[in-house]
């Protein structure tokens, strides 16, 4: 809309490529819930499992927003409108998480 | 996109009304899940020992199965919208097709998974983890159903001799669809995943 998109070609490789990176990190996050931390590890091994969950949860997240919703391409004004929220969103998780009992 | 829309009308923003809405929206969205979410840590923080043993009650393979349903419709829905712009009715046919039916799909593979819940005697009442994860996953497939809604009626439109000629339309639906797909990616591992085994 805004911007310049490139062609449909490029379009369409850029959307095979980042559904086929969605595939392999929901598969990498289920991996990576395995049992595989040493239970010595206590909390701290619970803390890594949440981080790492989360973490490829957030690259999934802006791999949908930039490229299948287009943020990429649109301008600054929408992604404002965006990136307030989601920043408030993770203000709140982190605090709630980090000032939890 | 590329739809020939003129965006004379729309000075300031440089984007189609409707789009901008959709974002706007979406905002709100974003922040009407984040007190779930919000809700849900501070519970879990509080009752941890409660929340593991729950969420091992939950079946992880149904859940991934539906994330994978999701991507896959995502992908649909926008080489759906490439094909509509392109002009290529039957693809754009196809691929909004396949996108319902994957929403069909979702919902299938949630029924089994809320059956096989009340039938082990687990309701949104049993504890608070049941609570939260009937209300989020129940108001995530609300959204399902709402996308596949509008979907529907451009597909059946699209059948028609007239046809279904409205890419930017179909884009602001895309939006809505990819941020039903996005919030499925943060419930998927929050509700099914992090919790520790027992």
């Amino acid at each position: 809309m805004s911007g310049h998109h490139p062609d449909s070609k490029t379009m369409f490789d850029s959307y095979i490529k980042v559904a086929s990176a969605l595939f392999v990190l929901t598969v990498l996050t289920w991996v990576a819930a395995l049992d595989w931390v040493p239970k010595s590890w206590g909390e701290a091994g619970n803390t890594l499992h949440i981080a790492i969950g989360l973490l490829i949860a957030i690259v999934k997240a802006f791999m949908v927003f930039y490229v299948f919703m287009h943020l990429q391409f649109d301008n600054k004004f929408i992604r404002a409108f965006v990136f307030v929220p989601i920043f408030l969103f993770f203000v709140l998780t982190f605090a709630l998480n980090v000032l939890g009992p | 996109m590329s739809s020939g829309l003129s965006l004379a009308h729309e000075p300031v923003t440089k984007v189609a009304n409707g789009k901008l809405a959709m974002w706007i929206f979406l905002a709100s969205e974003i922040m009407f899940f984040t007190g779930f979410f919000g809700a849900f840590i501070v519970l879990r923080n509080s009752n941890l020992e409660l929340f593991s043993h729950s969420a091992a009650e939950l079946t992880k393979g149904l859940a991934l199965l539906n994330t994978f349903i999701l991507i896959g419709s995502s992908l649909t829905m926008a080489l759906s919208i490439l094909n509509l712009e392109k002009g290529n009715m039957g693809k754009f046919k196809l691929f909004l097709g396949l996108t319902i039916l994957c929403g069909f799909g979702f919902l299938i593979v949630k029924t089994i998974e809320y059956s096989t819940k009340f039938s082990h005697h687990i309701f949104p009442w049993t504890n608070v983890f049941f609570s939260f994860y009937f209300l989020m996953t129940g108001f995530h497939a609300i959204h399902v159903i709402a996308g596949m809604i509008p979907m529907t009626f451009m597909f059946i439109k699209a059948f028609t001799k007239k046809g279904y000629n409205h890419p930017v339309k179909v884009e602001t639906l895309g939006l809505y669809w990819h941020f039903v797909d996005l919030v499925w990616i943060f419930l998927f591992p929050v509700l099914y995943l992090i919790f520790p085994a027992h």
